[in-house]
């Protein structure tokens, strides 16, 4: 199959059957697309590098800009399109996303809220892996309190100059841009205050620290903002509104991205059965319940979000199945290899570590598993 | 007369346990149209109101013949048997006398059905079977059938009820599987509402958050039930492979891990007789018994995954369930 560029305004892959298919019979025949991003990496450069040049050659084919609206550098369709994009990659042996999460945690909030022109010309740079994002929202004094955010904003003719610090950031180190969480109000006005800004990490003012991680990579970072400046016109949602976005980019990174990670546990999963004992086939079964439940959830989530609506609180139960579906994963893993705890001479060996290791951190990153279960209790529960 | 309405699943639940609430389940069946549900489970709203009686049936911990009519479903275009008029059994094995067939619910008016694996299936009057009531909490009726070997008459041979089998075992373990999940769910009800009125150390034992989280987790494990079952609901006769076995096994550890922190959230109080937990928890405990138990299920489908790895294919079929079969071309396709 041809790649889908060039199709006109009536766009048969907008049928998601169609797309499945077209994109499975392309990938099949075109293996050297894959086999950089597919081979153990232990250094992190080296897989957001891959994987970064993987992005280019699916945008250029065209099969990235499906699910993205027109105008924002994509062909229309629906997130569903992108759940079977990366379901797919997953399929044919690409290992994570490294890094381009964040199309799926932040792209939707940017496309919703973000100023159309800016996000017009940034989105396909994203797409199209030129420029990578990162998320500036944790800060020394606000990790679960995240209305506590300290770092200030404040208007000067017509942009804004902000100080303070940010840990904790997700993939700063290798972002051209960060979608950033500041008070605007007063610190009494806690989450009334706080206003979403599109930082350039690029800009004097901004100082990038990598954070390296008890996995060995460099995810994230500290970032010191000193009298950085933004433009006006790169506020997201409203001025004091920013409690809003970061509901809104919460929404997804619990409810709807739990969907993209565990398409690549089930590739670990696959990719496991090759040392696997049938002494660990409960652990396998039951790794296989907890994949199974976070299809189940994320699909109905995937599925509310095409259909126009945000999940709320009970995004937090499609969080948690994922931080189970990692761990049972992982364990089961390293329950058949144990070299794992030990060796890291084999490129192999030393990512499935990192993953490993990776799997213990699903439970603090994106909202506490305490804190998802406080939201259960109190929001669903109606316990007092 | 309760009319099933058009929506979501949860309102069909909440049909299903007003009129399974009023008393007699077999009246309850009626109202709802049930029985005409039954001739219907092609088509996708029908179906995913015929199995919400089975999650309000856990939820109101009642007794009714859908179950075993459910189970016979399959069988009955082979034997040339009416709908409505014959319930089957459900088998369990049991380390003591290995497969042990167990008809659940009520069998008044109806005509039995037992498959044995390997030796067809018949269909007998109830005369023709000893049913052994088993006594356990729960409010669910279950008798054992003793068949008397010497009159076995294979009524659909075997090649005929193999195929049968496999329909029948996957209908009902998604239907059991939404009754462990309405069985957690009655036992959640009564923890969080304990946990809001009980007061120690001078507030509701619900504002500490080792309760509050035990009892989120317990809802998260009911979460994950209801979107495996209500996914395995959608899509119907396209279920992707062996997800009848993950739902049942899911449901089964599941619902029985729900029962066990809400047990802990209700302190001894739930242990008692008295209180109406043990209810909730023994028939999570007898349904996982049924068709496979979690333990066995689990434990046979990573054997599965190990002996015959292919790539996954849950994802896709799950989200896409009418993905055309070409995805599936040079990839190694799991059978049912």
């Amino acid at each position: 199959m041809s790649s889908p560029t060039a199709l006109s305004a009536e766009d048969p892959l907008i049928d998601l059957g169609a797309y499945v298919t077209g994109l499975d019979r392309w990938l099949a025949e075109r293996p050297e697309c894959l086999r950089e991003v597919a081979l153990p990496a232990p250094s992190f450069a080296d897989r957001v590098a891959a994987m970064s040049r993987l992005m280019e050659t699916l945008y250029a084919a065209g099969w990235s800009k499906y699910g993205w609206p027109e105008g924002v550098g994509g062909l229309g369709g629906s997130i569903l399109h992108r759940a079977a994009l990366w379901d797919a990659l997953a399929r044919h042996g690409v290992p994570g996303m490294a890094l381009f999460e964040h199309l799926e945690v932040l792209g939707p909030t940017l496309v919703a809220l973000g100023p159309r022109p800016f996000v017009a010309q940034a989105l396909p740079k994203f797409l199209g892996g030129r420029e990578r994002w990162a998320q500036a929202f944790s800060e020394p004094g606000a990790g679960s309190d995240l209305a506590n955010v300290r770092t200030r904003a404040v208007a000067v003719d017509d942009d804004y100059v902000i100080t303070g610090r940010k840990i904790w950031t997700s993939w700063a180190r290798y972002a051209r841009w960060a979608l950033l969480l500041a008070r605007t109000g007063t610190p009494e006005a806690r989450h009334r205050g706080l206003t979403a800004f599109v930082l350039d990490l690029h800009d004097p003012g901004v100082e990038v620290t990598p954070i390296e991680q008890a996995n060995g990579t460099d995810e994230l970072a500290e970032v010191a903002l000193d009298d950085a400046r933004v433009p006006g016109d790169r506020i997201v949602g409203d001025v004091n509104g920013g409690w809003h976005v970061a509901m809104h980019i919460l929404s997804h990174e619990r409810g709807t991205y739990p969907w993209f990670r565990h398409c690549f546990l089930y590739g670990q999963l696959r990719d496991g059965l090759e040392r696997a004992r049938p002494e660990h086939d409960q652990a396998l079964g039951n790794a296989l319940l907890d994949l199974a439940a976070t299809t189940a959830a994320s699909r109905a989530a995937l599925r509310a979000q095409a259909a126009g609506s945000l999940l709320g609180p009970r995004a937090a139960f499609t969080k948690l199945l994922l931080c189970e579906a990692e761990r049972a994963t992982s364990d089961w893993v390293l329950a058949n290899d144990a070299d794992l705890a030990i060796g890291v001479q084999e490129d192999d060996v030393a990512v499935h570590r990192q993953e490993y290791l990776f799997s213990r951190i699903v439970t603090i990153y994106g909202g506490s598993q305490q804190m998802q279960l406080n939201t259960i209790a109190k929001q669903v529960l109606g316990l007092p | 007369m309760t009319t099933i309405i058009d929506g979501h699943p949860s309102e069909f639940v909440a049909v299903a346990e007003r009129a399974l609430g009023n008393g007699n389940a077999s009246t309850a069946l009626a109202s709802l149209g049930w029985w005409q549900l039954l001739r219907d489970l092609d088509d996708d709203e029908s179906r995913r109101a015929l199995f919400s009686v089975f999650r309000a049936q856990g939820r109101a911990l009642v007794n009714s013949t859908a179950l075993a009519a459910l189970l016979a479903v399959p069988y009955l275009d082979d034997a040339d048997l009416e709908l409505g008029t014959v319930a089957a059994a459900a088998t369990r094995t049991s380390p003591r006398r290995g497969t042990v067939h167990v008809a659940v619910g009520e069998l008044v008016g109806m005509r039995l059905l037992v498959d044995r694996p390997g030796r067809g299936a018949s269909v007998m009057n109830a005369d023709r079977v000893r049913l052994q009531r088993i006594d356990l909490p729960g409010r669910l009726d279950l008798h054992e059938v003793h068949l008397d070997e010497s009159r076995w008459r294979p009524m659909i041979p075997e090649d005929t009820a193999a195929r049968a089998r496999r329909q029948s075992l996957a209908l009902g373990r998604v239907a059991v599987a939404l009754e462990m999940l309405g069985a957690a769910e009655g036992a959640l009800e009564l923890a969080a509402e304990h946990a809001r009125g009980r007061e120690q150390f001078g507030q509701p034992i619900g504002t500490f958050q080792a309760v509050q989280h035990l009892l989120a987790w317990a809802m998260t494990d009911c979460a994950a039930i209801e979107a495996a079952a209500d996914a395995a609901v959608a899509s119907g006769a396209a279920l992707p492979p062996r997800f009848d076995e993950i739902v049942k096994a899911l449901a089964g550890r599941n619902a029985r891990r729900a029962c066990e922190r809400t047990l802990q959230a209700l302190g001894a109080i739930g242990f008692t007789a008295e209180h109406s937990h043990h209810h909730f928890h023994s028939r999570v405990l007898a349904l996982d018994s049924l068709l496979g138990t979690s333990a066995d299920l689990t434990h046979a489908l990573g054997r599965w995954l190990r002996e015959e790895p292919g790539d996954p294919q849950l994802p896709t079929a799950l989200l896409f369930p009418a993905t055309p079969d070409e995805l599936l071309v040079g990839k190694e396709v799991l059978k049912r």
